[in-house]
């Protein structure tokens, strides 16, 4: 069996809004069958919703978020929100709660919040950088 | 290898350009070369005297006026979209490289990104 290819992936829709997150999901889960890797997955713009933790959708539909999340962990894959979009949009860390002096944060585990270094890194070192938007 | 990015979307109306342009800016502070295709509507984004504060936002001519300082190699426009938009050469931003075929265009760059 080939080693495979190492990915990044990067969503830029939002759940609810956009079909980005669970397309992606179905991609991930089936780049890990077929044996490739994935080095992290970014989460940019509108896509950063899909680190929230208040998410709460109904019990009798998808929970796209914590399927994401579930996924994250099961992998070990990391899960960045970049931290512009995420400030913009209300998804807070612990550090960034502090920072700015917030009354609460609602970063879902297992995300972390970074720089667009990290998707620049993405392009340096994986195979492939895939894009899944909410437009287009 | 450039990285390619392309707005395709007038500015103002939504975040992605702007989130776009932040991550070519983010490509040139790591020393990785970096490139502009703005194509369709987006070609408005290449305006002179853009004035936005009537709709309470920063004009975004600046930032993309301040591209070519931070190392962005190419900054290019779909031609026949700039005549769509009645976007001539004394209406446009200096330096940009006209091109008359997008396909062409991207034919060049290996690693093309599309504003979400």
């Amino acid at each position: 069996m080939s080693p495979g290819l190492s990915y990044t992936l990067v969503i830029t829709g939002a759940p609810w809004s956009s079909q980005a997150p669970q397309t992606a999901l179905a991609f991930a889960q089936e780049l890990i069958a077929a044996g490739h890797r994935i080095d992290r997955v970014f989460l940019y713009g509108e896509g950063v919703h899909l680190a929230s933790a208040l998410s709460t959708p109904p019990s009798d539909e998808p929970d796209w978020p914590g399927q994401w999340a579930d996924f994250l962990a099961d992998n070990q894959t990391p899960g960045v929100a970049c931290i512009a979009s995420a400030l913009r949009r209300g998804i807070v860390d612990q550090g960034e709660q502090a920072r700015y002096e917030l009354s609460a944060n609602n970063l879902r585990q297992p995300y972390q919040i970074a720089g667009l270094g990290e998707w620049v890194e993405g392009n340096l070192k994986s195979d492939r950088v895939i894009y899944f938007h909410g437009s287009h | 290898m450039t990285t390619l990015i392309v707005i395709d979307q007038a500015p103002y109306g939504s975040w992605t350009g702007r989130e776009a342009l932040d991550m070519v800016f983010s490509l040139a502070a790591f020393d990785q070369p970096a490139a502009m295709l703005f194509m369709g509507a987006g070609v408005n984004w290449l305006r002179k005297s853009q004035d936005a504060g009537g709709i309470g936002q920063r004009t975004v001519e600046k930032n993309l006026a301040a591209a070519p300082v931070f190392g962005v190699e190419q900054i290019l426009a779909e031609q026949s979209a700039c005549e769509r938009f009645r976007l001539g050469e004394e209406d446009r931003l200096n330096g940009v490289e006209l091109i008359p075929s997008v396909r062409d265009a991207l034919d060049r760059f290996e690693r093309i990104v599309f504003a979400g």
